[in-house]
């Protein structure tokens, strides 16, 4: 894949650019490394969702070890410790293939992805040799350490604290909500020193202090382990403290802007499980002895499911080339890293945000479509559908989300990295321009410019991948834009307080996207 | 030993296919291509005799368009060694593919050809035992099961009365069938080593022409509905009302 892209962060508002990295463009070796994804998920995961949901004693590490025997664990980390260095961008789209099974997907995304990113990005040399080889090659689980029971979406109110004791950290703290923590040997756990400097320590399962307490009982994702890591003066080496102390944050919030578009390519995946499962259904299930395929309320909500699939696909892997091309432009250096990774934050949080709340209306509907087996756990929608729920709460809530994306935009614009004027080139962005000079402090207000901005983003996305790929890409892209000038003339209400009329919908395409969607069970 | 496996470019297996409308061929348009499963089956088969036998070469060849690069690299990245592409957007049958095989076979000198026992797209089950003809060399088909021995193979084979085992002296060409091996996830570090792997194009060799030519392709009549019957009974009385018992 080459990477060739014009865009800096947040300059999709005052300037469409020509073309947009689109994920039909994918190399063909690529396109077959995203090919062993699939296969290994189809054939080594989902058959087993429900052993897995048991929590079987040795099956998800050795899934994990599976995958790293292909090479899945290493394939966003560098070459020189035993990683693939493939790129963010394809490393998300095989990370979308992997995760039809979000329980594993969970695990293997957090070891596979923030597990080594800051090592990735921060890590002296020494430190990337002693951990990474173990990470990428699936031998070790790893997990990311930040929230605590009185610490979530404020991240830096942490109570965690370290102090050095000799040649010693000495860790004291409780971290909660720690995914993969009763498989991992390796944490990146975040503590303050001297209660003071937030600071990010890489900690050993097996380090004196160390513990794990009990699962969580969750809503879903039973299958993934969730639980706290209790550190009660845990002893670590001082060559573990990762970059300089009291820059934990910056460790912390690169996982996080990464993390999120990760997590976009992660929400992705239980849609697509979720189209795949409820078109064969759809086609089988006869009522009125015709298929309920062939009904109009139900090909409505099929072609809904491929509209807004393309729709956030386009924007999550047009993000994704643009952080390749921001890493290969600045990259390299622990200060370049930082800086690349934090270029396109305002789009992975517009991401998350897009790709999590279209997995919830995909598998949503993919369930409705069931009826009365729906509800069931006879079919495997009860369990993707519990499963998705939490996409819209990890890696930041998507209302947090929303709060830092406009004030995000504001504040570079303000520092003028970005332009406030909108290129006016759509609905949503004419919309989004007007209402930007009325930008509030209050949440709500924010919260509404952030989904015009977020409007504007996935339509121009759609747009110019549908340009780029033709036929019925543009019938999808019309469908979503359909959807999105409703929301934005709600967002722009809610700012303004003023109406606005919608420009007239194009035609719905129903029947074409219904069709398209049934061909191949998949997304377009 | 030198192993020489054809591979051949299909249309994807899982893929659902139309006829263009004028029936001269099939709409491919947006149609993902794939490694027919039985070759694909023959290069897991020959890496693994490789994997078990070091001085095991193994040489991959396509002959087709250029787009057959995509397949040849697949195949170099479960293992293989080489890749030669017989670059030609002629028409061709099992009888054209066999001819240009058998200059392929005189180039590279192989001591075995294992190769799929059909492609998935024609069916035909042909080119293998015409190549075999060709060279005046002995032939095993549809292996379940290979085994290694000096100078010679031996080849269990699936047949209408089950199974038969034959020693095959070498050279020979072997053609696999499916329950032979079951080919591996490809791992992505073989995928990026395929990128540098020796893959050489070349025209056709002979000038063959096919025998056979496709007058036009059209989809199989839709099949009525079926009924669904309560009992046996009533089962064999359907099957007599409509004249099949």
């Amino acid at each position: 894949m080459s990477i060739q892209t014009q865009e800096t962060g947040c300059s999709f508002l005052s300037k469409t650019p020509d073309r947009v990295f689109s994920p039909e463009e994918f190399a063909k070796d690529e396109q077959l490394m995203i090919d062993q994804a699939l296969q290994f998920s189809r054939k080594e995961v989902v058959p087993l969702a429900e052993r897995i949901d048991a929590q079987e004693d040795g099956l998800m590490p050795g899934l994990i070890r599976k995958a790293g025997e292909i090479g899945f664990c290493g394939i966003d980390s560098p070459a020189d410790h035993g990683g693939l260095g493939l790129g963010k961008n394809l490393a998300a789209r095989i990370l979308e293939f992997l995760s039809l099974n979000a329980s594993f997907s969970v695990t293997y995304g957090v070891t596979s992805g923030i597990a080594q990113l800051g090592l990735s990005l921060f890590g002296t040399e020494a430190q990337r040799a002693e951990y990474l080889p173990r990470l990428a090659s699936g031998e070790w689980i790893g997990a990311y350490a930040l929230s605590e029971p009185n610490s979530g979406s404020d991240a830096l109110s942490m109570s965690a604290r370290a102090e050095r004791q000799g040649d010693k950290w000495v860790l004291n703290g409780t971290k909660m909500w720690i995914s993969n923590a009763k498989w991992a040997e390796f944490f990146l756990v975040m503590a303050k020193i001297d209660g003071q400097d937030v600071s990010a320590f890489l900690v050993e399962r097996s380090f004196p202090g160390v513990s794990v307490s009990r699962e969580e009982h969750k809503l879903g994702l039973k299958g993934s382990s969730t639980a706290r890591l209790v550190l009660e003066n845990a002893e670590v080496p001082l060559e573990n403290l990762l970059y300089e102390p009291g820059k934990g944050h910056h460790v912390a919030f690169n996982a996080l802007n990464i993390g999120r578009f990760k997590l976009a390519a992660m929400s992705l995946g239980p849609a697509r499980e979720a189209i795949w499962e409820a078109t064969q259904y759809a086609m089988d299930r006869k009522q009125f002895g015709r298929s309920i395929s062939d009904f109009g309320l139900i090909r409505q909500k099929l072609a809904d499911m491929v509209a807004h699939y393309f729709a956030v696909e386009a924007a999550l892997y047009r993000t994704g080339a643009n952080i390749d091309a921001a890493f290969a432009a600045h990259g390299g250096t622990v200060d370049g890293n930082r800086a690349a990774a934090e270029e396109f934050a305002v789009e992975c949080s517009a991401v998350k945000i897009l790709a999590t709340e279209a997995e919830a209306r995909i598998v949503d509907e993919a369930l409705q479509l069931y009826g009365g087996y729906g509800f069931t756990e006879e079919f495997p929608l009860a369990r993707i559908y519990r499963d998705c729920r939490v996409s819209r709460i990890y890696e930041g809530t998507n209302e947090i989300n929303r709060v830092f994306l406009a004030d995000r935009l504001k504040r570079r614009a303000d520092a003028g990295r970005a332009s406030l004027v909108a290129s006016g080139d759509s609905f949503a962005s004419e919309l989004a321009g007007k209402a930007m000079a009325k930008f509030g402090s209050d949440q709500v207000t924010v919260g509404a410019l952030s989904d015009l901005l977020l409007l504007t983003y996935a339509e121009q996305s759609a747009r110019l991948r549908a340009q780029q790929v033709g036929g019925v890409a543009q019938l999808a892209y019309e469908r979503f834009t359909n959807w999105a000038n409703i929301q934005a003339a709600m967002a722009y209400q809610t700012v303004t307080g003023e109406p606005v009329a919608l420009p007239s919908s194009r035609p719905g395409h129903v029947d074409e996207l219904a069709d398209a969607i049934l061909a191949t069970r998949s997304p377009i | 030993m030198k192993i020489l496996v054809p591979v051949k470019r299909v249309v994807d297996p899982y893929a659902k296919v139309k006829p263009l409308p004028d029936g001269s061929g099939l709409d491919v348009a947006g149609v993902k291509f794939d490694v027919n499963p039985f070759d694909e089956i023959a290069v897991e088969e020959a890496v693994r005799m490789k994997e078990r036998d070091p001085s095991v070469s193994v040489t991959v060849v396509s002959i087709g368009s250029g787009d057959c690069e995509e397949q040849l690299r697949k195949a170099l990245a479960i293992g293989a060694d080489e890749a030669l592409l017989v670059e030609t957007t002629d028409e061709m049958d099992s009888t054209v593919v066999a001819a240009e095989l058998e200059a392929v076979v005189r180039q590279v000198g192989p001591d075995l050809v294992l190769m799929g026992k059909q492609a998935t797209d024609d069916d035909c089950n042909q080119a293998g035992q015409m190549l075999a003809a060709r060279l005046g060399w002995p032939q095993a088909t549809f292996a379940c099961k290979i085994e290694t021995a000096q100078g010679s193979v031996r080849v269990t084979r699936e047949t209408d009365n089950g199974e038969e085992t034959l020693d095959v002296p070498l050279p020979a060409v072997v053609t696999t069938d499916l329950r032979l091996n079951e080919p591996r996830y490809i791992a992505l570090p073989g995928i990026i080593k395929a990128r540098s792997k020796p893959l050489s194009r070349q025209p056709r060799a002979t000038t063959a022409a096919p025998k056979t030519r496709t007058i036009r392709l059209e989809p199989p009549p839709s099949r009525p509905p079926g009924r669904r019957v309560g009992s046996v009974d009533e089962l064999v009385a359907a099957l007599r009302e409509r004249g099949a018992l």
